[in-house]
Protein backbone atom coordinates (compact mmCIF):
# COMPACT_ATOMS: atom_id res chain seq x y z
CA UNK A 1 0.00 0.00 0.00
CA UNK A 2 2.83 2.36 0.94
CA UNK A 3 4.57 1.55 -2.33
CA UNK A 4 1.35 2.31 -4.20
CA UNK A 5 1.01 5.72 -2.53
CA UNK A 6 4.69 6.44 -3.11
CA UNK A 7 4.41 5.59 -6.80
CA UNK A 8 1.36 7.85 -7.12
CA UNK A 9 3.19 10.71 -5.33
CA UNK A 10 6.17 10.22 -7.61
CA UNK A 11 3.97 10.24 -10.69
CA UNK A 12 2.24 13.38 -9.48
CA UNK A 13 5.60 15.09 -8.95
CA UNK A 14 6.72 14.06 -12.44
CA UNK A 15 3.55 15.40 -14.04
CA UNK A 16 3.66 18.64 -12.08
CA UNK A 17 7.25 19.26 -12.94
CA UNK A 18 6.89 18.34 -16.59
CA UNK A 19 3.93 20.68 -16.74
CA UNK A 20 6.06 23.54 -15.47
CA UNK A 21 8.95 22.67 -17.74
CA UNK A 22 6.81 22.45 -20.83
CA UNK A 23 4.33 25.23 -20.22
CA UNK A 24 6.39 27.99 -18.75
CA UNK A 25 9.93 29.24 -18.68
CA UNK A 26 11.45 30.60 -15.48
CA UNK A 27 11.01 34.07 -16.96
CA UNK A 28 7.28 33.64 -17.21
CA UNK A 29 7.05 32.16 -13.72
CA UNK A 30 9.09 34.89 -12.12
CA UNK A 31 7.93 38.17 -10.75
CA UNK A 32 10.33 40.51 -9.00
CA UNK A 33 9.11 39.38 -5.56
CA UNK A 34 7.95 35.84 -6.32
CA UNK A 35 10.08 33.14 -7.89
CA UNK A 36 9.56 29.51 -8.85
CA UNK A 37 12.34 27.11 -9.70
CA UNK A 38 12.70 23.38 -10.02
CA UNK A 39 14.75 20.50 -11.29
CA UNK A 40 14.27 16.99 -12.56
CA UNK A 41 16.85 14.30 -13.03
CA UNK A 42 16.90 10.60 -13.73
CA UNK A 43 19.86 8.33 -14.07
CA UNK A 44 21.00 4.76 -14.15
CA UNK A 45 23.66 3.38 -11.85
CA UNK A 46 25.59 0.13 -11.85
CA UNK A 47 27.55 -0.88 -8.75
CA UNK A 48 29.82 -3.90 -8.90
CA UNK A 49 31.03 -5.39 -5.63
CA UNK A 50 29.00 -3.61 -2.94
CA UNK A 51 25.45 -2.85 -1.83
CA UNK A 52 25.99 0.92 -2.11
CA UNK A 53 22.81 1.26 -4.21
CA UNK A 54 21.08 -2.14 -4.16
CA UNK A 55 21.57 -5.60 -2.65
CA UNK A 56 21.58 -7.67 -5.85
CA UNK A 57 24.15 -5.65 -7.82
CA UNK A 58 21.90 -5.22 -10.87
CA UNK A 59 21.81 -2.05 -13.00
CA UNK A 60 19.45 0.28 -11.20
CA UNK A 61 17.31 3.30 -12.03
CA UNK A 62 17.37 4.32 -8.36
CA UNK A 63 18.92 7.65 -9.22
CA UNK A 64 15.99 10.04 -9.22
CA UNK A 65 16.06 13.60 -7.92
CA UNK A 66 13.12 15.95 -8.37
CA UNK A 67 12.55 19.27 -6.68
CA UNK A 68 10.40 22.35 -6.82
CA UNK A 69 10.80 25.52 -4.79
CA UNK A 70 9.33 28.94 -4.32
CA UNK A 71 10.49 32.18 -2.76
CA UNK A 72 8.09 34.96 -1.86
CA UNK A 73 9.16 38.37 -0.58
CA UNK A 74 6.42 39.12 1.96
CA UNK A 75 7.85 42.40 3.26
CA UNK A 76 11.03 44.34 2.39
CA UNK A 77 12.82 42.49 5.20
CA UNK A 78 10.83 39.24 5.34
CA UNK A 79 10.87 36.40 2.81
CA UNK A 80 9.24 32.98 2.75
CA UNK A 81 10.96 30.09 0.96
CA UNK A 82 10.26 26.39 0.65
CA UNK A 83 11.40 23.42 -1.43
CA UNK A 84 9.94 19.93 -1.76
CA UNK A 85 12.03 17.12 -3.17
CA UNK A 86 11.58 13.51 -4.17
CA UNK A 87 14.76 11.44 -3.89
CA UNK A 88 15.52 7.84 -4.69
CA UNK A 89 19.11 6.70 -4.26
CA UNK A 90 18.47 3.05 -3.39
CA UNK A 91 20.33 2.00 -0.24
CA UNK A 92 22.13 5.34 -0.05
CA UNK A 93 19.34 7.07 1.91
CA UNK A 94 15.62 6.80 2.59
CA UNK A 95 13.69 7.20 -0.63
CA UNK A 96 10.58 9.35 -0.87
CA UNK A 97 9.23 12.88 -0.91
CA UNK A 98 10.22 15.36 1.80
CA UNK A 99 10.22 19.04 2.65
CA UNK A 100 13.79 20.05 1.99
CA UNK A 101 13.47 23.49 3.53
CA UNK A 102 10.63 25.68 4.73
CA UNK A 103 11.72 28.91 6.32
CA UNK A 104 11.19 32.55 7.04
CA UNK A 105 14.16 34.70 6.11
CA UNK A 106 14.30 37.85 8.25
CA UNK A 107 16.81 40.47 7.10
CA UNK A 108 18.09 41.95 10.36
CA UNK A 109 20.65 44.34 8.90
CA UNK A 110 21.15 45.37 5.31
CA UNK A 111 23.64 48.04 4.28
CA UNK A 112 25.95 48.43 1.30
CA UNK A 113 28.67 46.14 2.67
CA UNK A 114 26.77 44.29 5.38
CA UNK A 115 23.98 41.78 5.27
CA UNK A 116 22.66 39.82 8.26
CA UNK A 117 19.85 37.29 7.91
CA UNK A 118 18.08 35.08 10.41
CA UNK A 119 16.42 31.94 9.02
CA UNK A 120 13.76 30.25 11.14
CA UNK A 121 12.12 26.93 10.30
CA UNK A 122 13.64 24.03 8.36
CA UNK A 123 16.92 25.28 6.90
CA UNK A 124 19.63 23.69 4.77
CA UNK A 125 23.19 23.06 5.87
CA UNK A 126 25.23 25.88 4.32
CA UNK A 127 28.45 25.15 6.19
CA UNK A 128 30.42 22.80 3.94
CA UNK A 129 31.67 23.47 0.44
CA UNK A 130 28.82 21.64 -1.34
CA UNK A 131 26.36 20.90 1.51
CA UNK A 132 23.67 23.32 0.35
CA UNK A 133 23.57 21.82 -3.16
CA UNK A 134 24.13 18.14 -2.31
CA UNK A 135 20.66 17.21 -3.64
CA UNK A 136 20.78 19.52 -6.65
CA UNK A 137 22.25 17.35 -9.42
CA UNK A 138 23.27 20.10 -11.85
CA UNK A 139 24.72 22.38 -9.14
CA UNK A 140 26.95 19.86 -7.38
CA UNK A 141 30.23 18.76 -8.95
CA UNK A 142 29.35 15.09 -9.57
CA UNK A 143 26.63 12.46 -9.47
CA UNK A 144 27.99 11.09 -6.19
CA UNK A 145 29.76 13.53 -3.91
CA UNK A 146 32.90 12.67 -1.90
CA UNK A 147 31.56 10.24 0.68
CA UNK A 148 34.15 11.12 3.31
CA UNK A 149 32.45 14.49 3.88
CA UNK A 150 29.07 14.09 2.13
CA UNK A 151 28.33 10.58 3.37
CA UNK A 152 24.93 9.58 1.97
CA UNK A 153 24.20 7.46 5.05
CA UNK A 154 24.19 10.65 7.13
CA UNK A 155 22.37 12.69 4.46
CA UNK A 156 19.10 13.07 6.35
CA UNK A 157 20.93 14.31 9.45
CA UNK A 158 23.48 16.45 7.64
CA UNK A 159 21.27 18.08 5.01
CA UNK A 160 19.81 20.66 7.40
CA UNK A 161 17.70 20.94 10.50
CA UNK A 162 14.64 22.34 12.21
CA UNK A 163 15.61 25.41 14.22
CA UNK A 164 17.35 28.64 13.31
CA UNK A 165 20.34 29.77 11.27
CA UNK A 166 22.17 33.08 11.20
CA UNK A 167 24.18 34.37 8.24
CA UNK A 168 26.41 37.42 8.39
CA UNK A 169 28.02 38.65 5.16
CA UNK A 170 30.53 41.47 4.92
CA UNK A 171 32.12 42.71 1.69
CA UNK A 172 35.27 44.77 2.06
CA UNK A 173 36.62 46.73 -0.93
CA UNK A 174 40.19 45.87 0.03
CA UNK A 175 40.11 42.48 1.79
CA UNK A 176 37.20 40.80 -0.03
CA UNK A 177 34.10 38.89 1.03
CA UNK A 178 33.58 37.39 4.49
CA UNK A 179 30.72 35.06 5.52
CA UNK A 180 30.01 33.82 9.03
CA UNK A 181 27.24 31.24 9.50
CA UNK A 182 25.77 29.62 12.59
CA UNK A 183 22.90 27.17 12.93
CA UNK A 184 21.22 25.26 15.74
CA UNK A 185 18.53 22.65 15.34
CA UNK A 186 17.61 19.00 15.11
CA UNK A 187 16.74 16.65 12.26
CA UNK A 188 13.75 14.33 12.55
CA UNK A 189 14.82 10.71 11.98
CA UNK A 190 12.52 7.90 10.95
CA UNK A 191 13.01 4.27 12.04
CA UNK A 192 14.28 3.47 8.53
CA UNK A 193 16.83 6.29 8.69
CA UNK A 194 17.95 5.03 12.10
CA UNK A 195 18.46 1.56 10.63
CA UNK A 196 20.49 2.96 7.72
CA UNK A 197 22.89 4.55 10.21
CA UNK A 198 22.93 1.88 12.93
CA UNK A 199 21.84 -1.56 11.85
CA UNK A 200 18.85 -3.32 10.32
CA UNK A 201 18.57 -5.17 13.64
CA UNK A 202 18.05 -1.90 15.57
CA UNK A 203 14.28 -1.86 16.17
CA UNK A 204 14.29 1.01 18.69
CA UNK A 205 14.12 4.76 18.12
CA UNK A 206 17.06 7.00 17.31
CA UNK A 207 16.74 10.72 17.96
CA UNK A 208 19.00 13.66 17.29
CA UNK A 209 19.22 15.67 20.51
CA UNK A 210 20.86 18.75 18.94
CA UNK A 211 23.05 19.89 16.07
CA UNK A 212 25.15 23.02 16.42
CA UNK A 213 27.23 24.20 13.45
CA UNK A 214 29.35 27.20 12.55
CA UNK A 215 31.38 28.13 9.48
CA UNK A 216 33.56 30.93 8.18
CA UNK A 217 34.41 31.74 4.55
CA UNK A 218 36.78 34.27 3.04
CA UNK A 219 37.20 35.21 -0.61
CA UNK A 220 39.95 37.80 -1.20
CA UNK A 221 38.87 40.66 -3.46
CA UNK A 222 38.98 39.79 -7.19
CA UNK A 223 40.75 36.54 -6.31
CA UNK A 224 39.99 33.11 -7.81
CA UNK A 225 40.49 31.58 -4.34
CA UNK A 226 38.03 30.99 -1.55
CA UNK A 227 38.82 29.50 1.85
CA UNK A 228 36.54 28.09 4.53
CA UNK A 229 36.30 26.18 7.76
CA UNK A 230 33.37 24.55 9.53
CA UNK A 231 32.69 23.08 12.97
CA UNK A 232 29.88 20.71 13.98
CA UNK A 233 28.79 19.30 17.32
CA UNK A 234 25.85 16.92 17.58
CA UNK A 235 24.42 14.31 19.97
CA UNK A 236 22.10 11.37 19.26
CA UNK A 237 20.34 8.94 21.56
CA UNK A 238 19.00 5.44 20.98
CA UNK A 239 16.14 3.95 23.02
CA UNK A 240 15.77 0.25 22.46
CA UNK A 241 12.50 -1.53 21.72
CA UNK A 242 11.06 -4.36 23.81
CA UNK A 243 12.39 -6.98 21.39
CA UNK A 244 15.75 -5.52 20.45
CA UNK A 245 19.23 -6.81 19.74
CA UNK A 246 20.70 -3.59 21.20
CA UNK A 247 20.44 -1.67 24.49
CA UNK A 248 19.97 2.08 25.08
CA UNK A 249 22.88 4.16 23.81
CA UNK A 250 24.18 7.68 23.25
CA UNK A 251 26.29 8.89 20.35
CA UNK A 252 28.30 12.06 20.19
CA UNK A 253 29.60 13.38 16.89
CA UNK A 254 32.01 16.25 16.18
CA UNK A 255 33.09 17.18 12.68
CA UNK A 256 35.63 19.80 11.55
CA UNK A 257 36.47 20.73 7.95
CA UNK A 258 38.89 23.04 6.18
CA UNK A 259 38.29 23.76 2.51
CA UNK A 260 39.78 25.69 -0.39
CA UNK A 261 38.43 26.45 -3.85
CA UNK A 262 40.22 27.88 -6.90
CA UNK A 263 38.04 29.00 -9.80
CA UNK A 264 39.93 29.78 -12.99
CA UNK A 265 38.56 30.25 -16.49
CA UNK A 266 39.26 26.64 -17.50
CA UNK A 267 40.77 24.98 -14.45
CA UNK A 268 39.18 24.59 -11.08
CA UNK A 269 40.63 23.00 -7.96
CA UNK A 270 38.83 22.25 -4.73
CA UNK A 271 39.47 20.19 -1.67
CA UNK A 272 38.31 19.57 1.86
CA UNK A 273 40.15 17.97 4.73
CA UNK A 274 38.29 16.93 7.79
CA UNK A 275 38.35 15.15 11.11
CA UNK A 276 35.41 13.57 12.93
CA UNK A 277 35.10 12.30 16.48
CA UNK A 278 32.51 9.61 17.06
CA UNK A 279 31.83 8.56 20.66
CA UNK A 280 29.55 5.58 21.38
CA UNK A 281 28.26 4.97 24.91
CA UNK A 282 26.14 1.87 25.47
CA UNK A 283 24.18 0.51 22.49
CA UNK A 284 26.11 -2.82 22.27
CA UNK A 285 25.97 -3.38 26.04
CA UNK A 286 25.32 -0.96 28.93
CA UNK A 287 29.01 -0.34 29.69
CA UNK A 288 30.30 -0.10 26.13
CA UNK A 289 32.47 2.96 25.40
CA UNK A 290 34.22 3.75 22.13
CA UNK A 291 35.92 7.00 21.12
CA UNK A 292 37.20 7.14 17.53
CA UNK A 293 38.82 9.90 15.49
CA UNK A 294 38.19 9.52 11.78
CA UNK A 295 39.99 11.56 9.11
CA UNK A 296 39.50 12.20 5.44
CA UNK A 297 40.37 14.44 2.53
CA UNK A 298 39.69 14.83 -1.14
CA UNK A 299 41.24 16.83 -3.95
CA UNK A 300 39.19 17.56 -7.02
CA UNK A 301 39.95 19.24 -10.31
CA UNK A 302 37.65 20.27 -13.11
CA UNK A 303 38.67 21.29 -16.60
CA UNK A 304 36.39 23.22 -18.91
CA UNK A 305 37.27 21.60 -22.22
CA UNK A 306 34.96 23.93 -24.12
CA UNK A 307 31.79 25.88 -23.43
CA UNK A 308 29.74 22.69 -23.06
CA UNK A 309 32.07 19.89 -22.01
CA UNK A 310 33.59 19.63 -18.52
CA UNK A 311 35.92 16.93 -17.24
CA UNK A 312 36.36 16.11 -13.55
CA UNK A 313 38.85 14.01 -11.62
CA UNK A 314 38.90 13.44 -7.86
CA UNK A 315 40.86 11.39 -5.37
CA UNK A 316 39.53 10.81 -1.89
CA UNK A 317 40.89 9.08 1.18
CA UNK A 318 39.05 8.26 4.41
CA UNK A 319 39.57 6.12 7.49
CA UNK A 320 37.15 5.87 10.40
CA UNK A 321 39.79 5.46 13.11
CA UNK A 322 43.11 7.25 12.74
CA UNK A 323 44.74 4.76 15.11
CA UNK A 324 43.62 1.83 12.97
CA UNK A 325 43.98 3.03 9.39
CA UNK A 326 44.26 -0.47 7.92
CA UNK A 327 41.51 -1.99 10.07
CA UNK A 328 43.59 -4.71 11.76
CA UNK A 329 42.25 -3.79 15.21
CA UNK A 330 38.68 -3.64 13.88
CA UNK A 331 39.00 -7.20 12.63
CA UNK A 332 40.44 -8.39 15.97
CA UNK A 333 37.80 -6.55 18.05
CA UNK A 334 34.97 -8.13 16.05
CA UNK A 335 36.55 -11.61 16.05
CA UNK A 336 36.88 -11.43 12.28
CA UNK A 337 33.18 -10.73 11.68
CA UNK A 338 33.95 -7.26 10.26
CA UNK A 339 36.82 -7.40 7.71
CA UNK A 340 39.63 -4.86 7.93
CA UNK A 341 38.55 -2.99 4.77
CA UNK A 342 35.52 -1.58 6.63
CA UNK A 343 37.98 0.75 8.41
CA UNK A 344 38.80 2.84 5.32
CA UNK A 345 37.47 3.96 1.95
CA UNK A 346 39.47 5.42 -0.93
CA UNK A 347 37.88 6.53 -4.17
CA UNK A 348 39.16 7.70 -7.54
CA UNK A 349 36.56 9.37 -9.74
CA UNK A 350 36.47 10.47 -13.36
CA UNK A 351 33.48 12.28 -14.80
CA UNK A 352 32.27 13.98 -17.99
CA UNK A 353 29.49 16.59 -18.12
CA UNK A 354 27.90 17.94 -21.26
CA UNK A 355 25.59 20.98 -21.33
CA UNK A 356 23.11 20.69 -24.20
CA UNK A 357 21.49 24.03 -23.32
CA UNK A 358 21.42 26.49 -20.41
CA UNK A 359 19.13 24.10 -18.50
CA UNK A 360 19.83 20.62 -19.77
CA UNK A 361 22.87 18.53 -18.82
CA UNK A 362 24.15 14.96 -19.14
CA UNK A 363 26.78 13.51 -16.80
CA UNK A 364 28.71 10.25 -16.92
CA UNK A 365 30.75 9.18 -13.91
CA UNK A 366 33.03 6.28 -12.98
CA UNK A 367 34.28 5.46 -9.45
CA UNK A 368 36.99 3.01 -8.48
CA UNK A 369 36.60 2.37 -4.74
CA UNK A 370 38.75 0.51 -2.23
CA UNK A 371 37.19 -0.10 1.20
CA UNK A 372 33.78 -0.07 2.84
CA UNK A 373 33.91 2.51 5.65
CA UNK A 374 31.23 4.63 3.95
CA UNK A 375 28.75 1.84 3.27
CA UNK A 376 25.57 1.57 5.29
CA UNK A 377 24.78 0.56 7.98
CA UNK A 378 27.71 2.28 9.66
CA UNK A 379 27.63 1.07 13.24
CA UNK A 380 26.90 -2.58 12.35
CA UNK A 381 28.43 -3.12 8.85
CA UNK A 382 27.18 -5.75 6.44
CA UNK A 383 30.13 -7.94 5.30
CA UNK A 384 27.82 -10.46 3.59
CA UNK A 385 26.73 -8.05 0.83
CA UNK A 386 30.11 -6.32 0.84
CA UNK A 387 32.51 -9.21 0.77
CA UNK A 388 35.34 -7.59 -1.19
CA UNK A 389 37.42 -4.44 -0.68
CA UNK A 390 37.41 -3.28 -4.33
CA UNK A 391 34.20 -2.15 -5.99
CA UNK A 392 33.13 0.21 -8.79
CA UNK A 393 30.28 2.59 -9.61
CA UNK A 394 29.24 3.60 -13.13
CA UNK A 395 26.50 6.20 -13.34
CA UNK A 396 24.78 8.21 -16.04
CA UNK A 397 22.42 11.06 -15.15
CA UNK A 398 20.29 13.37 -17.26
CA UNK A 399 19.16 16.57 -15.60
CA UNK A 400 17.04 19.59 -16.44
CA UNK A 401 16.05 22.62 -14.41
CA UNK A 402 14.28 25.95 -14.59
CA UNK B 1 53.81 58.32 -49.17
CA UNK B 2 54.49 59.03 -45.48
CA UNK B 3 51.37 61.21 -45.21
CA UNK B 4 49.34 58.48 -46.93
CA UNK B 5 50.46 55.94 -44.33
CA UNK B 6 49.70 58.31 -41.46
CA UNK B 7 46.25 58.93 -42.93
CA UNK B 8 45.61 55.18 -43.26
CA UNK B 9 46.75 54.61 -39.69
CA UNK B 10 44.51 57.39 -38.44
CA UNK B 11 41.54 55.98 -40.37
CA UNK B 12 42.25 52.54 -38.94
CA UNK B 13 42.35 53.94 -35.39
CA UNK B 14 39.13 55.86 -36.01
CA UNK B 15 37.45 52.71 -37.38
CA UNK B 16 38.63 50.70 -34.36
CA UNK B 17 37.32 53.40 -32.04
CA UNK B 18 33.96 53.36 -33.79
CA UNK B 19 33.88 49.56 -33.65
CA UNK B 20 34.63 49.65 -29.94
CA UNK B 21 31.91 52.21 -29.32
CA UNK B 22 29.50 50.24 -31.48
CA UNK B 23 29.81 47.34 -29.01
CA UNK B 24 30.10 49.26 -25.75
CA UNK B 25 28.55 47.55 -22.78
CA UNK B 26 26.49 49.69 -20.45
CA UNK B 27 24.96 49.17 -17.03
CA UNK B 28 21.40 50.41 -17.00
CA UNK B 29 18.89 50.97 -14.20
CA UNK B 30 15.31 52.01 -13.74
CA UNK B 31 15.04 55.75 -14.52
CA UNK B 32 14.13 56.59 -10.89
CA UNK B 33 17.49 55.36 -9.55
CA UNK B 34 19.59 58.35 -8.51
CA UNK B 35 22.94 56.56 -8.35
CA UNK B 36 25.15 57.73 -11.21
CA UNK B 37 28.27 55.63 -10.67
CA UNK B 38 29.40 52.38 -9.06
CA UNK B 39 32.78 50.76 -8.53
CA UNK B 40 33.50 47.32 -10.03
CA UNK B 41 33.46 45.90 -6.48
CA UNK B 42 29.99 47.37 -5.88
CA UNK B 43 28.72 46.06 -9.21
CA UNK B 44 30.06 42.64 -8.34
CA UNK B 45 28.32 42.76 -4.95
CA UNK B 46 25.02 43.62 -6.63
CA UNK B 47 25.19 40.82 -9.22
CA UNK B 48 26.37 38.27 -6.65
CA UNK B 49 23.39 39.26 -4.49
CA UNK B 50 25.54 40.52 -1.62
CA UNK B 51 24.11 44.04 -1.86
CA UNK B 52 20.31 44.08 -1.99
CA UNK B 53 19.47 47.78 -1.54
CA UNK B 54 20.31 50.98 -3.36
CA UNK B 55 21.73 53.81 -1.25
CA UNK B 56 18.20 55.28 -1.12
CA UNK B 57 16.87 52.08 0.47
CA UNK B 58 15.06 50.88 -2.66
CA UNK B 59 15.39 47.08 -3.13
CA UNK B 60 17.62 46.14 -6.08
CA UNK B 61 16.04 43.88 -8.71
CA UNK B 62 18.70 42.25 -10.88
CA UNK B 63 17.94 41.21 -14.47
CA UNK B 64 20.34 39.05 -16.48
CA UNK B 65 20.50 37.13 -19.75
CA UNK B 66 20.96 33.32 -19.87
CA UNK B 67 24.45 32.24 -18.87
CA UNK B 68 25.39 31.02 -22.38
CA UNK B 69 24.31 34.32 -23.98
CA UNK B 70 27.34 36.06 -25.51
CA UNK B 71 26.45 39.40 -23.95
CA UNK B 72 26.13 37.85 -20.50
CA UNK B 73 29.52 36.21 -20.91
CA UNK B 74 31.08 39.49 -22.04
CA UNK B 75 29.47 41.38 -19.16
CA UNK B 76 30.59 38.83 -16.57
CA UNK B 77 34.19 38.75 -17.74
CA UNK B 78 34.72 42.44 -18.61
CA UNK B 79 32.57 44.24 -16.07
CA UNK B 80 32.59 41.89 -13.08
CA UNK B 81 35.97 40.22 -13.74
CA UNK B 82 34.33 36.85 -13.07
CA UNK B 83 33.37 33.82 -15.13
CA UNK B 84 29.70 33.03 -15.89
CA UNK B 85 29.88 29.68 -14.11
CA UNK B 86 30.91 31.43 -10.87
CA UNK B 87 27.77 33.57 -10.94
CA UNK B 88 25.65 30.50 -11.79
CA UNK B 89 27.02 28.74 -8.71
CA UNK B 90 26.30 31.64 -6.39
CA UNK B 91 22.76 31.97 -7.74
CA UNK B 92 22.06 28.22 -7.70
CA UNK B 93 23.24 28.03 -4.12
CA UNK B 94 20.87 30.83 -3.10
CA UNK B 95 17.93 29.52 -5.12
CA UNK B 96 18.07 25.86 -4.15
CA UNK B 97 19.08 26.27 -0.51
CA UNK B 98 16.40 28.85 0.26
CA UNK B 99 19.02 31.27 1.57
CA UNK B 100 18.22 33.99 -0.95
CA UNK B 101 16.82 34.90 -4.33
CA UNK B 102 18.65 34.78 -7.63
CA UNK B 103 18.50 37.41 -10.39
CA UNK B 104 15.66 37.18 -12.87
CA UNK B 105 16.74 35.62 -16.17
CA UNK B 106 15.17 37.03 -19.33
CA UNK B 107 15.61 35.52 -22.76
CA UNK B 108 16.85 38.48 -24.85
CA UNK B 109 18.22 41.99 -24.60
CA UNK B 110 14.97 43.73 -25.56
CA UNK B 111 13.14 41.87 -22.78
CA UNK B 112 15.89 42.89 -20.38
CA UNK B 113 15.64 46.58 -21.31
CA UNK B 114 11.84 46.47 -21.05
CA UNK B 115 12.00 44.78 -17.63
CA UNK B 116 14.54 47.29 -16.30
CA UNK B 117 12.45 50.20 -17.56
CA UNK B 118 9.28 48.86 -15.90
CA UNK B 119 10.61 47.58 -12.57
CA UNK B 120 11.45 50.04 -9.78
CA UNK B 121 14.97 49.41 -8.46
CA UNK B 122 15.95 47.29 -11.48
CA UNK B 123 19.46 46.94 -12.86
CA UNK B 124 20.73 45.17 -15.97
CA UNK B 125 23.19 45.49 -18.83
CA UNK B 126 22.91 46.12 -22.52
CA UNK B 127 25.00 47.14 -25.52
CA UNK B 128 24.79 50.69 -26.82
CA UNK B 129 22.44 52.03 -24.17
CA UNK B 130 23.50 55.56 -25.17
CA UNK B 131 21.24 55.19 -28.21
CA UNK B 132 18.27 54.76 -25.89
CA UNK B 133 17.41 58.03 -24.21
CA UNK B 134 14.87 56.42 -21.87
CA UNK B 135 17.32 54.31 -19.84
CA UNK B 136 19.48 55.50 -16.98
CA UNK B 137 23.14 54.59 -17.49
CA UNK B 138 25.48 53.94 -14.57
CA UNK B 139 29.12 54.91 -14.89
CA UNK B 140 31.52 52.18 -13.70
CA UNK B 141 34.72 53.30 -12.00
CA UNK B 142 37.77 51.23 -11.13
Amino acid sequence: MNNFIEQRCKTFCYILLLFFLSQASAEELTLSNWQWHGFFSQGIVDVNGSDFVNDDGSISSELTEIGINTSLQLLPNLRFATQAVYLNGGNRYTKGARIDYLLLDWTLWNKNNWQTNLYVGRFKNIHWLYSSVRDIPFARPGIILPQSVYFDGFRDIAVGGDGAALKLSYSDDVYGDFDINYSYGTSPLSKEQGQIILSKLATGNVKQDFDSQASFYWKPIFSPWRFGLSLLDSDFSYRNAEQDFFVDGNFSFQFYTLNALYEGEQWEFSGEIYQERFVTKGFYHPFFLQDHLGQGAYLQTRYQFNEDLTLLARYEKFYSNKNDKKGKQLEIDTAGKVPSYFAFQNDFVFSLSYDFTNNFKLRLEQHWVNGGARLTPVVQPNPINNNQPYWQITALQLMMWF
Amino acid sequence: MFINNILKLWLLCFWLLLSFNAHSLDIITHPAIETTSLTTAQLRRIFSMRQLLWRSGTPIVVYVLPSKHKLHQKFTKKMLRMFPYQLDRIWNKLTYSGMGSAPIVVSNTQALVDAVMKTPGAIGYVENAKNNSKVHIINIKG
